[in-house]
């Protein structure tokens, strides 16, 4: 009985070694790539909405911290993450806003998702999320992150990100009974 | 000698008894006026101890941007932590969840877009459009959040409202502004509990901010503290220094002077028992007639006896070297007593100017000089042992030749009096000091900071402004505030000013907020209106149900009062604390104006608006109009000192024509000084008044003695000279000094009698008649 709750302990515990080696495999992978642009849509679905809303821009990650995501429809709008800064823009409205990530909780969970991602940045993702990792057979990959902070999983209870290789494929981000999914492909 | 060293220790000690049991005052609310005016009232209770008093604002430089943002942060949080302070302003500031969770609770009844037009189909559909633009960009989390419950948006406009006030740059956690170098500067607002300008309370409150900035280690960073708590520190911890500074440097200056003219330091000693016994009933006599002394009149009271001196030199110079100090003391008497009472008649004229300040001056002043010469004649000769004459060493040959040479000069001195008054109807008359700032005693550069801080803070000076009040309660406050809202609409309209700080816009009357209870729609017309508005949107019929149940609460909910407001969101109530202040049971509040061009202009049309129970006080206009009615009083009561000098004059010397020979020299003197400060482009204010009559008194020294040896032996007039010369050069060390002081009152002070002192002496040798020759 207690070795059988010993194997029980030992197994995850060798299968979490094998996943963090893969995990810090896959990190280096992404690390490797100093700058990206990418496109990307994205489909908010509230649940007080009949339809998602459906929105499109583009993603540009310049190593170590920037990371930008520019939405150019249906509205123009643009956030720019640089350290722990974050800037957001309307054009439209003659709108620009200056925080500290830190001010955030909610947007920098949001936004280290993507930047400590894209940077392989382990030590940083796990300051924020607990992570699961998984890979599948064809070199795609999974992190599932859950929010270590009270106050962010009020808003925010996982973001799933997907890739393949060293390039990101997806986030989806669950919240409020509802759920983003942004799709992301290489830049033409 | 004995003697001599007891009634110095009995005078040191009574003065220490007397300091001791009642203390000068060093609260501003005992030295300003009490205003004549309600308005002026309101605006003198308000500047010494209103909310606008407790304000500190603060910069922080010279070190970069990122640095600055943590020393912010961290002297802000140490500010939050030490409990000093009702309110911390700065970058992270931002409503608690508690204060977040009030206002959403409250929001119908306190949001300005309340109002039944506001939730018809037609209201709700544009709103209902912009929620789902919301709902697609970087908000989408918070709007998700909040926005079902509140499609309207009342809640993020009274947020805004609240927190979105000042103009400034937040970045970091920190408020950022540039320097005039355009270095980065970090800004820091802190609102104290304590009310009033409680000196201790304030100097308290500067040490916790400075505490609050050294803890969080800022290396090369440097703190910059301005608002009115820092300006009285400021001022005062000026006036003791450069009241130190003359103090022993005058008292040393002087105790040479005599020493050198006496060799003697008996003469020292007894020089100063007329000095400390005039302080003593200065103070004694003040005291009883106002309850206390304040500081400042103690101070300036202080300095002008130091021509108090002149009583025991003239004393002690004068006495022949067979005569008894006491006959010497009988001899000169009437002399010295009609000087005496001349000069303090004129002082205590300061009695009818009615500016407290002015008044216990005049009181110390005349009082003190009363008892100066009290204690000359009748104290003095009892305190030096029989044979100890202390007798002045002649003069140098070179100065006795030329005060001789002056002596008989009346055309000289009257050729010169028509210059001086050339020169000075040239200049067109003495200016006349408008600006109560000038008279402060901060230095313009600490000045020229908290403008610039106040601007940057988008907290300007308060200067034009509407009182509301007397009020029975609070809520009567914000009714009236409601109507001034209304009734100054039309101004704003044709720019007369850009906007008013009301205290009903942080929180509505009770009434006003029933008002807008009653134009919430019921459930059921709402949710038609929201079928009808959400046509075609791509929103769930479900969606609003927050919304619908928000609605129909708020219709029924007790309206938000003060008392709960102040208790449940102290960073709300912060903001409105300020604008409604509790005075003897009454409740008053201020709206302050903002972008007025004109203050005259709109004083005019504020008062054609008459509205009961408001009125528009402009703080400059107001204090320039004071400062013209004690002006124009104290000028008379300085005539009228003057012609009652002149009276009693012509009454003692039973001649209009030795009179007016006695009085030239002093009309010279001010004559004089007048024109040198026009000169010195110094503009004149209350003290520069007071100072005059001081140096009427002295110049009236001078010349009553000189005028008297005159016509006595010929061995006489010149130990007079000596005795006026030693006088005058003691009086023109210690005022001498005074007019290199900062501090712009004393400045003014020293000025004047040093100019005038010179002028004197010069006159009354000039108007002393030439013996003849033939006669000697």
């Amino acid at each position: 009985m207690i070795a059988r709750r010993a194997l029980l302990l030992l197994l995850p515990a060798s299968v979490a070694h094998a996943a963090d080696a893969a995990l810090e495999r896959q990190m280096r992978a992404l690390a490797a790539v100093t700058e990206r642009s990418s496109r990307f849509t994205e489909e908010r679905a509230i649940p007080e909405l009949d339809v998602p809303l459906p929105n499109s821009g583009t993603l540009r990650w310049i190593a170590p911290d920037r990371l930008e995501k520019h939405t150019n429809w249906p509205i123009d709008e643009r956030l720019t993450v640089t350290g722990d800064r974050l800037i957001y823009e309307r054009a439209d409205r003659g709108l620009r806003r200056d925080f500290a990530l830190a001010e955030q909780p909610e947007m920098q969970a949001l936004t280290e998702a993507i930047r400590a991602t894209l940077a392989g940045d382990l030590p940083a993702l796990r300051r924020h999320y607990d992570v699961a990792f998984s890979t599948s057979d064809a070199g795609g990959w999974r992190l599932v992150l859950t929010p270590r902070a009270w106050r962010v999983l009020g808003a925010v209870q996982r973001i799933v990100v997907t890739g393949q290789g060293a390039e990101l494929r997806g986030v989806d981000t669950e919240g409020q009974g509802g759920i983003s999914r942004m799709r992301i492909e290489p830049a033409p | 000698m004995r003697r001599l060293a007891g009634v110095l220790l009995l005078l040191l000690g009574l003065g220490g008894w007397l300091g001791w049991t009642v203390p000068p005052r060093t609260d501003l609310a005992a030295f300003l006026p009490p205003g004549g005016t309600p308005a002026s009232a309101f605006l003198f209770r308000e500047l010494q101890s209103g909310a606008a008093t407790t304000l500190l604002l603060a910069a922080i430089e010279g070190a970069p941007r990122a640095e600055l943002a943590r020393l912010s942060r961290d002297t802000a949080a140490a500010l939050r932590a030490s409990g000093r302070f009702a309110f911390v302003g700065d970058g992270t500031l931002r409503l608690g969840e508690a204060e977040e969770a009030l206002l959403f609770r409250h929001r119908y009844l306190l949001s300005p877009e309340t109002h039944a037009e506001a939730f018809t189909p037609e209201a709700l559909r544009p709103r209902l459009e912009a929620l789902l633009d919301g709902l697609r960009s970087a908000a989408s989390p918070l709007l998700a959040r909040i926005g079902f419950a509140d499609p309207t948006g009342a809640f993020f406009g009274l947020a805004a409202t609240w927190l979105g006030g000042s103009q400034v740059e937040t970045s970091d956690g920190a408020w950022f502004a540039a320097t005039a170098a355009g270095a980065p500067r970090a800004l820091v607002v802190a609102r104290g509990h304590g009310a009033g300008l409680d000196s201790e309370a304030q100097q308290a409150a500067m040490d916790v901010f400075r505490a609050a900035f050294t803890s969080a280690s800022p290396g090369p960073a440097r703190l910059l503290l301005s608002g009115p708590g820092v300006f009285s520190a400021e001022a005062a911890a000026g006036i003791r220094a450069d009241v130190r500074r003359v103090a022993l440097g005058g008292t040393a200056l002087l105790a040479a002077f005599l020493y050198w003219r006496f060799r003697s330091w008996l003469l020292l000693a007894v020089v100063s028992v007329p000095l400390l016994a005039g302080m003593l009933a200065g103070y004694a006599a003040t005291t009883l007639l106002f309850g206390s002394v304040h500081a400042i009149a103690l101070g300036f009271g202080m300095t002008m006896l130091g021509v108090a001196v002149d009583y025991p030199i003239l004393l002690l110079t004068l006495s022949r070297e067979s005569e008894s100090l006491a006959s010497a003391a009988t001899r000169i008497w009437p002399t010295l007593r009609l000087a005496a009472v001349a000069a303090a008649t004129g002082l205590l004229a300061m009695l009818g100017s009615g500016l407290p300040g002015l008044v216990q001056l005049g009181t110390f002043a005349g009082a003190g000089l009363l008892a100066a010469a009290a204690t000359t004649r009748w104290v003095l000769p009892r305190l030096l042992p029989e044979g100890a004459a202390v007798a002045a060493r002649p003069l140098p040959p070179v100065i006795l030749a030329l005060t001789s040479a002056l002596q008989g000069r009346r055309g000289a001195a009257i050729g010169a009096l028509l210059l001086a008054c050339a020169l000075l109807v040239g200049m067109g008359g003495p200016r006349w000091q408008r600006d109560l700032a000038a008279l402060s005693p901060v230095p313009v550069a600490q000045q020229a900071l908290d403008a610039e801080l106040r601007g940057q803070l988008g907290a300007p000076d308060v200067r034009s402004l509407f009182v509301i009040g007397p009020a029975p309660s609070g809520a009567e406050v914000l009714r009236r505030s409601e109507a001034l809202a209304t009734a100054a609409e039309p101004l704003i309209r044709i720019g007369m000013l850009t906007g008013l700080d009301l205290p009903s816009h942080y929180l509505p009357s009770p009434e006003l907020q029933a008002l807008r209870q009653a134009m919430l729609p019921g459930t059921e017309a709402l949710a038609a209106a929201l079928r009808e508005a959400v046509a075609g949107l791509p929103f769930r019929p479900t969606a609003f149900a927050p919304f619908l149940v928000a609605v129909e609460e708020s219709r029924t909910m007790p309206p938000l009062g003060i008392a709960e407001f102040t208790a449940s969101a102290p960073t709300l109530a912060s903001r409105l604390a300020p604008l409604i202040t509790r005075h003897e049971g009454a409740f008053w509040g201020i709206a302050p104006a903002a972008g007025v061009t004109d203050p005259q202009r709109l004083e005019r049309a504020a008062i054609a608006l008459e509205i009961p129970g408001i009125m528009f006080l402009d703080v400059k206009l107001e204090m320039e109009r004071l400062l013209a009615d004690y002006t124009r009083l104290t000028l008379l009561c300085a005539l009228g000192g003057g012609l009652a000098m002149l009276a009693m004059l012509a009454f003692a010397l039973r001649s209009a024509t030795r009179a007016l020979s006695v009085a030239a020299p002093i009309a010279g003197a001010l004559v004089v000084a007048l024109a040198g400060l026009a000169l010195a482009g110094e503009e004149l204010s209350l003290f520069h008044l007071a100072s005059l009559l001081l140096l009427a008194g002295l110049a009236m020294d001078y010349s009553l003695f000189l005028a008297h040896a005159a016509t006595a032996d010929d061995g006489v007039l010149g130990d007079t000279f000596g005795a006026v010369l030693t006088c005058a050069v003691s009086t023109l060390l210690t005022f001498g000094l005074l007019a290199f002081c900062t501090t712009p009152v004393l400045h003014g002070i020293g000025l004047t009698v040093s100019l005038g002192v010179v002028g004197a002496f010069l006159f009354a040798c000039a108007m002393t008649p030439r013996r003849a020759p033939e006669l000697a």
